[in-house]
């Protein structure tokens, strides 16, 4: 094993210094928070922009004490308001967009009748949808929340003449409902909603996004350090030092998932700042991680388990990623065969994050049963409850799996073999051409 | 390693699929020897070095490599020995220094000797304060000294050289001529496969003519020349080829 450490070095700088690799590492940090950024301002700003220069035409049809209340109040609540004397909708439709407004207002006759009579008032709102754009939102969001405020008015308005000594709040909303969660017998402050609204961000999303992040990119690697041996023309001479088979492999696993540890934690960061950026939008915001402090922490057995099922699923993706290198005459070929494989392990991986595991078809369940790399999402998404059985079952045959891909790509970096296979390639390849050239 | 001829090879034979790339090659090397090996391109000289170096496994015969079977006992060969590959690739994003290093301490146990290493290395090498660029700034030229002298750095007992000198300009191939030399008069044995075939006459003290897999003639360059009235070892092959 002493052998091991320059071979770990050797993996580790000659990854970290190719341009293909720090590259990747390095953007999302930098270009992920960029992305919110750049979104979210240009969200608001249409959104705003939206909003400031709303012009409201008004078909007023009832021409009432009350619907020029409405009219004035909406004035006096920041909306440019220009009122169209036309006789029916289809023309006042015409006349609001010649006018430039971007949404038209009718009061319906009759609408004083029915506020004094008790009954609903209908107020339609038509909004002109110049582009399918924030802006358009923008107009919808700024009418809405005036006619909310004129709708609390009204209300407020008829709940005091019909009686002076009651509070229009009691009548409107007259429950004080306050919600909390139990949560393996501790009464936590914080509604369903909210708590479900976490955990999912949390543990069904941010967890399972991480590993799959995590899979991707050492898989990724791998197949780079073992694919790159190829193009250089060094692993032969790799394969004549004095180390063993497993030596080889176990640097490159090793040095591939420190990488994709750092790539892993680097892109979790970029990640966190991109939704830090979006959710830092007015009206888009709410707490991340104020939460996970009342929380009970998942019991100490269940992080065993998850470092467990984690390092089995690296160990495998990182054996998929050396054999594709290993059979790979250069890098392009390895990423072309990455996807073959990404696929199918990114596949499961969706399933559990945005569904329920025993509602899939059998054929789908048994797909992200036999990968090793489904046992940490599973027990991410379980372990603030409990891990059901099958998961904790399905750990052994995952490390049976494991050993077996191991102990494959271990065989195929054998020399006589992977000569053999890439002669066998290369063969196959010059015949192919020379049946092409004859065509 | 056990007493006797560093390197035995008897009636070896080794196939990829339907094409037999050697076919029942037996030859010996002894301690101190330079061996060349010479041949035409496909002749089978890499098939054989590699098997050789342990990389691959005979179909038939036998190969005992400083007294060790080289199939069964190859983790025991692999420490007294060095390949160098015709093609020999180097890490683009390594510097020549960390390289040297690597491997140094890949074969030995102690910091002091893995040093000692690297310096000779270095010196073998030629590179001087280029040692410490990156590796994919190098020259072809650069790469091959630098695979060279990895080779010979760990002072090993048997060095297999494939086309060693290729892609050198004349200064630097007689440079490694030197070293080649000097690494056998320090108590090495080389065995080698060239085109240079001027190259082999000059350097080895036994050469074999590989054809289609065969050794067609074997001897010292000065009594193949004389056996067979040839000017040059290039002369001498082509008679033996053609006949």
């Amino acid at each position: 094993m002493r052998r091991l450490f320059p071979l770990v070095e050797k993996e580790v700088k000659d990854l970290l210094r190719d341009p293909r690799i720090y590259i990747g590492l390095v953007i999302p940090v930098i270009l992920m928070p960029l992305l919110g950024f750049l979104i979210s301002t240009s969200m608001s700003s249409s959104i705003e922009a939206g909003a400031r220069s709303v012009k409201i035409a008004v078909l007023d049809c009832d021409k009432t004490a009350l619907s020029n209340t409405l009219l004035n109040l909406s004035v006096s609540l920041g909306a440019d308001i220009v009122k169209i004397d036309v006789p029916d909708l289809e023309v006042a439709i015409g006349e609001a967009r010649n006018l430039g407004s971007k949404a038209l207002l009718v009061i319906r006759k009759g609408f004083e009748n029915d506020l004094v009579n008790y009954r609903k008032a209908s107020i339609e709102v038509y909004v002109v949808m110049e582009s399918v754009s924030l802006a358009s939102i923008g107009v919808y969001t700024s009418i809405e929340g005036m006619l909310t405020l004129s709708s609390k008015f009204f209300s407020n308005m008829l709940v005091s003449k019909l009686n002076p000594n009651i509070s229009p709040d009691v009548v409107r909303d007259p429950f004080n409902i306050s919600a909390r969660s139990i949560l393996k017998d501790k009464i936590i402050e914080v509604p369903p909603q909210i708590f479900f609204n976490q955990l999912l961000m949390g543990y069904s999303i941010m967890i399972p996004l991480l590993l799959l992040i995590l899979s991707i990119t050492v898989v990724q690697f791998a197949a780079t350090a073992t694919a790159v041996e190829n193009e250089e023309k060094t692993l032969e001479t790799l394969l004549t030092f004095p180390v063993t088979r497993y030596e080889i492999l176990l640097a490159k696993l090793l040095g591939s998932s420190i990488l994709a540890v750092i790539g892993s934690i680097l892109f979790t960061g970029g990640f966190i700042l991109y939704f830090n950026n979006m959710l830092s939008m007015q009206g888009f915001g709410f707490p991340i991680g104020n939460i996970s402090q009342l929380l009970p922490s998942p019991p100490p057995e269940s992080f065993i388990l998850l470092a467990v099922s984690l390092i089995l699923a690296i160990l495998f993706v990182t054996s998929l990623g050396v054999a594709i290198g290993a059979l790979s005459s250069d890098v392009r070929m390895a990423n072309s065969l990455l996807v073959v494989v990404i696929v199918p392990i990114m596949v499961p991986s969706f399933l559990m994050m945005y569904g329920d595991l025993g509602t899939l078809p059998l054929a789908l369940q048994l797909l992200v049963y036999a990968l090793p790399t489904s046992y940490p999402i599973m027990i991410a998404r379980d372990m603030m409850t409990s891990v059901p059985l099958e998961t904790i079952l399905g750990i052994p045959y995952s490390a049976a799996l494991t050993v077996l891909v191991l102990y494959a790509t271990s065989m195929l970096l054998t020399p006589e073999k992977l000569l053999t296979i890439q002669y066998g390639l290369r063969l196959r390849g010059a015949r192919k051409r020379q049946i092409r050239e004859l065509d | 390693m056990r007493a006797g001829s560093i390197v035995v090879v008897r009636n070896l034979v080794k196939r990829f699929g339907d094409l037999v790339a050697v076919d029942g090659v037996s030859l010996q090397i002894e301690k101190g020897e330079i061996y060349g090996l010479i041949g035409p391109n496909g002749a089978g000289k890499t098939t054989i070095l590699r098997i050789m170096a342990a990389l691959l496994l005979p179909t038939r015969g036998y190969v005992e490599i400083l007294g060790y079977d080289a199939v069964k006992e190859a983790s025991k060969i692999r420490p007294l020995i060095s390949y160098l590959a015709e093609d020999a690739g180097t890490y683009r994003n390594l510097s020549g220094r960390e390289y040297l290093s690597i491997v140094a301490r890949i074969y030995f146990d102690s910091n002091v000797e893995a040093s000692r290493a690297v310096e000779e290395a270095i010196s073998i090498s030629g590179l001087g304060e280029r040692v410490d660029d990156r590796m994919k700034t190098y020259s072809k030229g650069m790469k091959r000294r630098l695979q060279i002298a990895r080779a010979l750095m760990t002072r090993p007992k048997l060095a297999i050289l494939d086309e060693p000198t290729s892609g050198l300009d004349v200064f630097h191939a007689k440079h490694i001529r030197e070293v080649i030399s000097r690494h056998v008069k320090e108590g090495g044995t080389i065995v080698l496969s060239s085109h240079n075939m001027l190259e082999v006459e000059y350097l080895c003290t036994r050469v074999a003519f590989i054809h289609r897999g065969h050794v067609l003639f074997e001897g010292e360059p000065k009594k193949i020349k004389n056996e067979l009235g040839a000017s040059n070892l290039e002369e001498a092959f082509i008679e033996v080829a053609s006949r």
